[in-house]
């Protein structure tokens, strides 16, 4: 799924890189809060849902080859987050749903998680 | 079994003494494993005035090959197993009463009894299985079964380091920060192919040092996911230096023909248990830190993970130097 499309579904605000948002296409999602699991569990092209908005997202992100992180359960992203964003390239969304609800918007779409499972 | 023979000497006298030292370390570590550190608690017994057939069905059911056999007030007054029940079937007496059939004479281990003791009892009698008894009530607290051992020793087996003479050479040299923990050569740092201060001021700052390393890889043009277990188990390692260590860190970074070598050193307060820090997940991190989204405890996990091979050494008071080499030819799988 494009993320412009996952976008939409999440109401959520593209802050960098929407140029890409036509191009970069989701086919595996992951939420975690803990960087130690995003570390652990991410595949590269994976779609990271996360409850934190530090810079660490996005170079955690980086490290695994995540291409997009959705921020949710936040009012604000600072501009550190978004400058670390633009710099390694990675869309960054932020979203007002929470993150339960965020997950299983795109569950119904039939977006799968790491392992490929998908009822 | 310690007993060297001299006769046979594909070794040499070196290696012998190594190895020696090496028994020594393992006894060490293994003699002192108690009956209760290695029973499975959840033991599963029955009345004698049970049948067999219902000992039978029991076995069936929780998937296990004997039974102890305790009257009411939980003493131990029999053992009922599989060739019991065999021979029952064969000789049609699966109805009796299992007081009838049963083994009086059970052959048991106390809960202080050791390793050793345990492993002889197994092969003087050949049984299956032994009930572990408390040693003062003489109720039945575990069982304990072959496979119980194994399970035992593999998870104590995860804990140790095993050192061979090039790390008694290592720990023996007293200036640890110029000799490889893993290779036992003398570290020309100024050698490194790729170096990184490591700023433990600012939690924000925490996974600069591995990106850089990152992008330095990749622009060598190595493969993405060799890249990317560096990356991730360097990206641990810096984390826990701004965490833990209080002090400043500094990311070397090797290349050689056939392996890449990260070294992450601090000059800080160091690993008071290493065995607890090695476990998943356990944290000593404070609760401020797991809102940066760390502290989940599987740094060290992680970085075991990503590495082919990984030595830490720590001292408190003194810091911490994590030592992983992650080999450039293997085709390892993702896992």
């Amino acid at each position: 799924m494009k993320l412009s499309e996952i976008a939409k579904i999440l109401n959520a605000k593209i802050l960098t890189c929407e140029d890409k948002a036509d191009e970069i296409d989701i086919k595996i999602v992951g939420a975690s809060d803990m960087m130690s699991d995003v570390l652990l569990i991410a595949k590269p092209g994976m779609l990271l849902i996360t409850g934190l908005n530090s810079p660490q997202v996005i170079r955690t992100a980086n490290i695994v080859g995540i291409p997009a992180v959705v921020v949710v359960r936040k009012n604000v992203v600072p501009s550190e987050t978004i400058e670390a964003a633009k710099n390694f390239g990675i869309a960054l969304l932020h979203s007002p749903i929470p993150m339960y609800v965020a997950c299983g918007k795109l569950y119904e779409k039939k977006l799968k998680d790491v392992a490929g499972i998908i009822e | 079994m310690t007993k060297k023979d001299e006769t046979v000497n594909p070794v040499s006298k070196d290696n012998m003494e190594r190895l020696d030292i090496l028994i020594d370390e393992l006894k060490g570590i293994f003699s002192n494993i108690k009956a209760h550190e290695i029973m499975n608690t959840s033991v599963v017994v029955i009345m004698p005035d049970r049948t067999l057939y219902q000992a039978k069905e029991l076995m069936r059911l929780r998937k296990i090959s004997g039974l102890p056999v305790c009257d009411e007030n939980g003493m131990l007054v029999g053992i009922v197993s599989i060739e019991d029940i065999i021979k029952a079937l064969e000789n049609n007496y699966i109805n009796d009463k299992i007081e009838r059939w049963m083994t009086k004479n059970v052959v048991w281990i106390s809960e202080d009894e050791e390793l050793i003791d345990i492993v002889e009892k197994f092969s003087r009698y050949g049984f299956g299985r032994f009930p572990v008894l408390n040693t003062e009530t003489h109720r039945v607290i575990g069982i304990i079964t072959k496979a119980d051992i194994l399970s035992t020793i593999l998870n104590k087996l995860k804990n140790l380091y095993v050192r061979d003479q090039r790390m008694t050479n290592v720990l023996e040299n007293t200036d640890l920060h110029s000799i490889s923990l893993i290779t036992g050569e003398k570290l020309d740092k100024s050698g490194a192919d790729f170096y990184f201060e490591i700023n433990y001021t600012d939690i924000n700052m925490a996974g600069v040092g591995a990106a850089k390393l990152r992008e330095f890889l990749l622009s060598k043009g190595f493969n993405e996911e060799l890249v990317r277990r560096v990356a991730i188990a360097t990206y641990e390692a810096e984390t826990n230096v701004v965490i833990h260590s209080e002090s400043i860190g500094k990311i070397y970074c090797f290349i050689r023909d056939d392996f890449i070598k990260v070294r992450v050193e601090d000059y800080g307060k160091g690993i008071e248990n290493l065995e607890l820090a090695m476990q998943e997940g356990f944290s000593t991190a404070p609760d401020y830190i797991r809102e940066f989204g760390f502290g989940a405890g599987m740094g060290l996990v992680n970085m075991k993970r990503c590495s082919d091979k990984i030595v830490v050494v720590s001292e408190v008071g003194k810091g911490v130097i994590v030592e992983m080499l992650f080999n450039i030819k293997t085709g390892r799988e993702e896992t």
